[in-house]
């Protein structure tokens, strides 16, 4: 528990609170000799008081001025869920519809059609962290791993917009998994690509991509929009069988040669999308640790109540008050004891 | 004198009353809700041009060192996003070859920080798709872009066009001048400095010399003094004979330029000085979004009572107290 202020400095008002040690809200009364009345117990305790309740009043409200806090909280707590790094096409082609045309009226663009479904997707479990990059030609950290699903499903809402040129797929593979981070151990993480296509990986990258999985080990989904009439990832080539002929083979037989768990949706409309989307969440069910925020608390309330509590005291002491100048024929040392705590200001 | 009396009188007591107001205050504190009140945010997409011009060091750093337009347009953003009231809204897109990029439609700057600033943080010159900048053509469809979700618009870059506009000068602005507000943000100094070049590995190699870049754009109709030009051809040497000379590989901020193209689309021009500075600029430009928000009333009240026991506890120190007792005895 650790207690903050708003303004720290009004805190350097709080010598003030001293001043009732110097000086006496009650009335002065003229005696001519303090020695001539005796100690009085109860009067000394009176005067004590007094000086505390003036202490109370100006401290308290000093540190209610200064917007006293207790710091918010984050705990760790283990709930259902998995580090999903999600890693979305931004190639031109997202753009036109499974059947590969430019959508029209009610039809919907691969890119929306993911759109919709991943937004459905990101937030149905609490405990979720996403993060979201894109690629196109190059890759682009889109948002880091967070367990935000406001800014995730923002992420998400962009996708489909215009595309950009090309696709290459491996330097986007190398971005979404930077996104995991190191630190967390026993996490269950999963990389889902959302494509409509694949790209050769340049042999030279293959080598730290293989690395990479091999340390992260994350589970690998892949997401293919496969457009109506276009090879399927396991269709071989009539003619050669090479990266260059058919990508999204190679691209598949890359991922099956990982070493990791790996599973292919080939998606040919929205449905297939959804159900896909559909197996990832059931199979992504592990534990994972997340973190809950508690809220900072206002502590200004008991400063006023204990500045309240002096001011009581202070009014109450007001009130009584008796002026024993007025009281000329009674003054005798046996009448002066109770409510006259001001004699003792000497 | 009774009791009732000596009530009465004590009622009468400056000092008695003074404090008595204070006990009300410091009560009333207990009662009083927040002021539900408005404020002023911003909704803005902010669109970031990350291409080769922006990577100049023509800018300081907080340690002294030369610092990238890039860097310091994104420390620019995070001290804007920071100073931004909560419950005010960013979109962030990114500005290369001819067009923005949008990563992200608006999220909430408080709630969403974390995230927010993950993704300013991690914005870098190798996320551009192609080498060109045309910048105007990127403003323009920017704009579209403001418009489309709603927001305002924070475009930030050097002005630099890549290659060069043709004699004709660029692409006419289209869209209603003055229907999305906001900010043209010019970075980078006023002197010219080389622009640091990159292998295709993104390691940086040297800097770009005249001849590595287009000096004079010669597609389409030849300027009208080429006639002038010495070994003119009107066939076979529409632009002259010599090859273009100029100052295209290096780079400042194009000032002029860009405060033509935000008189043209109806934003307002700001240079962007440092890390600081682009709120208040922002916050003129932009279209005030109202906020719900509550203005706690507590500390009014507790200053007040302050003050006044204070004065009470003072008094007898300048010897008020003293007069007042006399006075009324």
């Amino acid at each position: 528990m650790r207690l903050m202020a708003d303004f720290p400095w009004v805190l350097w008002l709080l010598p003030l609170a001293l001043l009732p040690l110097a000086a006496s809200s009650q009335r002065v009364t003229p005696l001519s000799s303090i020695a001539a009345s005796p100690v009085d117990g109860l009067s000394r305790l009176i005067g004590w008081s007094l000086r505390a309740a003036g202490i109370l009043a100006i401290g308290g409200l000093v540190v209610a001025l200064s917007g006293p806090y207790r710091q918010g909280e984050t705990i760790t707590r283990t709930g259902i869920g998995a580090q999903v790094s999600i890693l979305v096409d931004r190639s031109g082609s997202m753009n036109e519809t499974f059947a590969g045309m430019q959508p029209s009226g009610a039809e919907e663009s691969k890119a929306a059609a993911s759109r919709r479904l991943l937004g459905e997707f990101v937030g149905s479990r609490a405990h979720d962290q996403f993060a979201v990059s894109a690629f196109s030609t190059a890759p682009m950290l889109v948002v880091p791993m967070t367990d935000r699903h406001e800014a995730v499903r923002a992420a998400i809402a962009a996708i489909d917009r215009p595309g950009l040129d090309y696709t290459n797929v491996a330097r986007g593979l190398g971005m979404a998994l930077s996104q995991f981070g190191a630190s967390t151990a026993n996490v269950s993480r999963a990389l889902l690509i959302v494509s409509d296509g694949a790209a050769v990986i340049d042999p030279r990258v293959q080598g730290t991509l293989r690395a990479e999985f091999a340390r992260l080990r994350p589970n690998l989904y892949w997401l293919f929009l496969r457009t109506k009439g276009s090879p399927s990832i396991s269709d071989r080539p009539s003619g050669e069988d090479t990266p260059q002929a058919a990508p999204e083979r190679h691209l598949d037989l890359f991922f099956k040669s990982l070493g990791i768990p790996y599973r292919a949706f080939e998606a040919e409309g929205a449905e297939a999308v959804a159900d896909a989307i559909g197996q990832i969440e059931r199979l992504e069910r592990d534990p994972i640790p997340y973190i809950e925020q508690r809220p900072r608390r206002d502590l200004a309330g008991w400063a006023y109540g204990i500045s309240l509590l002096g001011l009581i005291l202070l009014v109450a002491a007001k009130l009584a008050e008796a002026d024993l100048s007025l009281r000329r024929p009674v003054v005798s040392a046996s009448a002066a004891p109770a409510p006259q705590p001001q004699r003792l200001a000497a | 004198m009774s009791a009732p009396g000596l009530v009465r009188r004590n009622l009468r007591d400056r000092r008695f009353q003074l404090l008595a107001a204070a006990l009300a205050l410091v009560a009333l504190t207990f009662v009083a809700r927040p002021l539900p009140l408005t404020r002023n945010g911003v909704e803005i997409l902010a669109v970031l041009d990350i291409t080769g011009s922006m990577n100049v060091r023509d800018y300081v750093g907080a340690d002294g060192k030369p610092q990238s337009r890039l860097e310091t347009a994104k420390a620019a953003l995070r001290e804007l996003v920071t100073s931004l009231p909560c419950g005010s809204r960013v979109a962030l897109g990114l500005f290369t070859e001819r067009r923005p990029f949008l990563l992200f439609t608006p999220i909430e700057v408080c709630a969403d920080f974390a995230p927010l600033d993950g993704a300013l943080d991690a914005l870098d010159w190798r996320m551009a798709w192609e080498g060109d900048s045309r910048i105007s053509a990127g403003l323009f469809r920017s704009v579209e872009m403001a418009a489309s979700l709603g927001t305002d618009l924070v475009f930030i870059t050097d002005g630099h066009e890549a290659p060069p506009l043709p004699s004709t000068g660029g692409p006419a602005f289209d869209g209603k001048p003055g229907a999305v507000r906001g900010l043209i943000v010019g970075a980078g100094a006023y002197a010219l400095s080389p622009i640091p070049r990159y292998n295709d590995r993104g390691r940086e190699t040297g800097f770009y010399g005249s001849g590595d870049v287009q000096q004079e754009n010669r597609f389409g109709p030849p300027p009208a003094d080429a006639e002038s030009r010495e070994g003119y051809n009107p066939r076979n040497a529409p632009f002259g004979a010599a090859a273009a000379s100029g100052t295209e590989h290096l780079s400042s901020v194009r000032e002029p330029y860009l405060k033509t193209l935000a008189q043209a689309t109806g934003l307002t021009y700001a240079h962007l000085d440092g890390p600081a500075g682009v709120g208040p600029a922002l916050v003129r430009a932009a279209t005030p979004r109202p906020l719900p928000g509550s203005l706690d009333l507590r500390p009014v009240f507790g200053g007040i009572a302050l003050a006044l026991i204070l004065a009470v506890f003072a008094a007898p120190l300048f010897g008020a107290g003293r007069f007042v007792l006399v006075k009324k005895v």
